[in-house]
């Protein structure tokens, strides 16, 4: 088996704490509204899994896919796409088709939390300046 | 007249889901013609591979969202929709 990236598990870990902040948020805004009930917490557990696990064979396909020709690299992007998409699409099913278990709106909302991650990385990389200048130095 | 009804709601629907699933083809592309370049970028500069590989997994993830959008677009309309739209068809008629 090939190791993983130590770029892929850092984007990972990154991506997986910005997921964890907004699911608490996520169930703290249901708590407050009165909506709450186990099928949230099951719901975003399952949803928040799935997307993690998702940016993660991302990850490591991009990893794998570099070290390929342009060509080939196309290739493995698209075919690993289709294999993700689907894969989630299994996941979704189960999910929707099991409402007594997992709350609609929970399942679908975490899955656009790592976008959102991505999103405010701007933001969180401009508080720490000092340390990519210093890269920029060394170079 | 209400079977043909209930007929079309189920048809629009699966349609619908079939249409939205198209969006799931662009982050196929996107993504390999993103990671092809960056195969591009590292054989040119290979010590630049690190900030390579987390810029393009980061527009990866961007490109996946619009597959994202369209696969949950395609869930509702296949398992919720239905049943929501029947139901408001049975509430108009009376029934």
């Amino acid at each position: 088996m090939q190791k993983i990236d130590k770029i892929v598990l850092k984007e990972t870990k990154y991506i997986a704490v910005w997921v964890l902040i907004f699911s608490v948020l996520m169930q703290a805004v249901f708590l407050v509204i009165g909506q709450w009930d186990y099928t949230v917490l099951l719901g975003n557990l399952l949803s928040a899994t799935v997307s993690l696990a998702n940016f993660l064979a991302m990850g490591i396909t991009v990893q794998k896919a570099v070290q390929k020709e342009e060509k080939e690299a196309k290739q493995t992007m698209k075919a690993s796409g289709m294999i993700r998409t689907f894969g989630m699409f299994i996941v979704l099913l189960v999910g929707v088709l099991l409402p007594q278990c997992f709350h609609l709106l929970t399942l679908i909302i975490p899955l656009i939390f790592p976008r959102i991650a991505v999103a405010i990385r701007p933001l969180w990389d401009k508080q720490k300046p000092s340390t990519k200048e210093g890269s920029e130095n060394e170079t | 007249m209400l079977e043909l009804a209930i007929g079309i709601i189920l048809g629009c629907c699966a349609l619908g889901a079939g249409m939205a699933m198209i969006a799931g083809i662009g982050p196929g592309i996107g993504e390999g013609n993103a990671v092809a370049k960056a195969c591009e970028a590292i054989g040119r500069q290979p010590e630049s591979k690190g900030a390579v590989t987390s810029t393009m997994l980061f527009g990866c993830v961007i490109a996946e969202t619009t597959g994202l959008y369209a696969l949950v677009i395609a869930i509702l309309l296949i398992f919720v929709a239905p049943g929501r739209l029947v139901d408001i068809l049975m509430t108009t008629l009376g029934k």
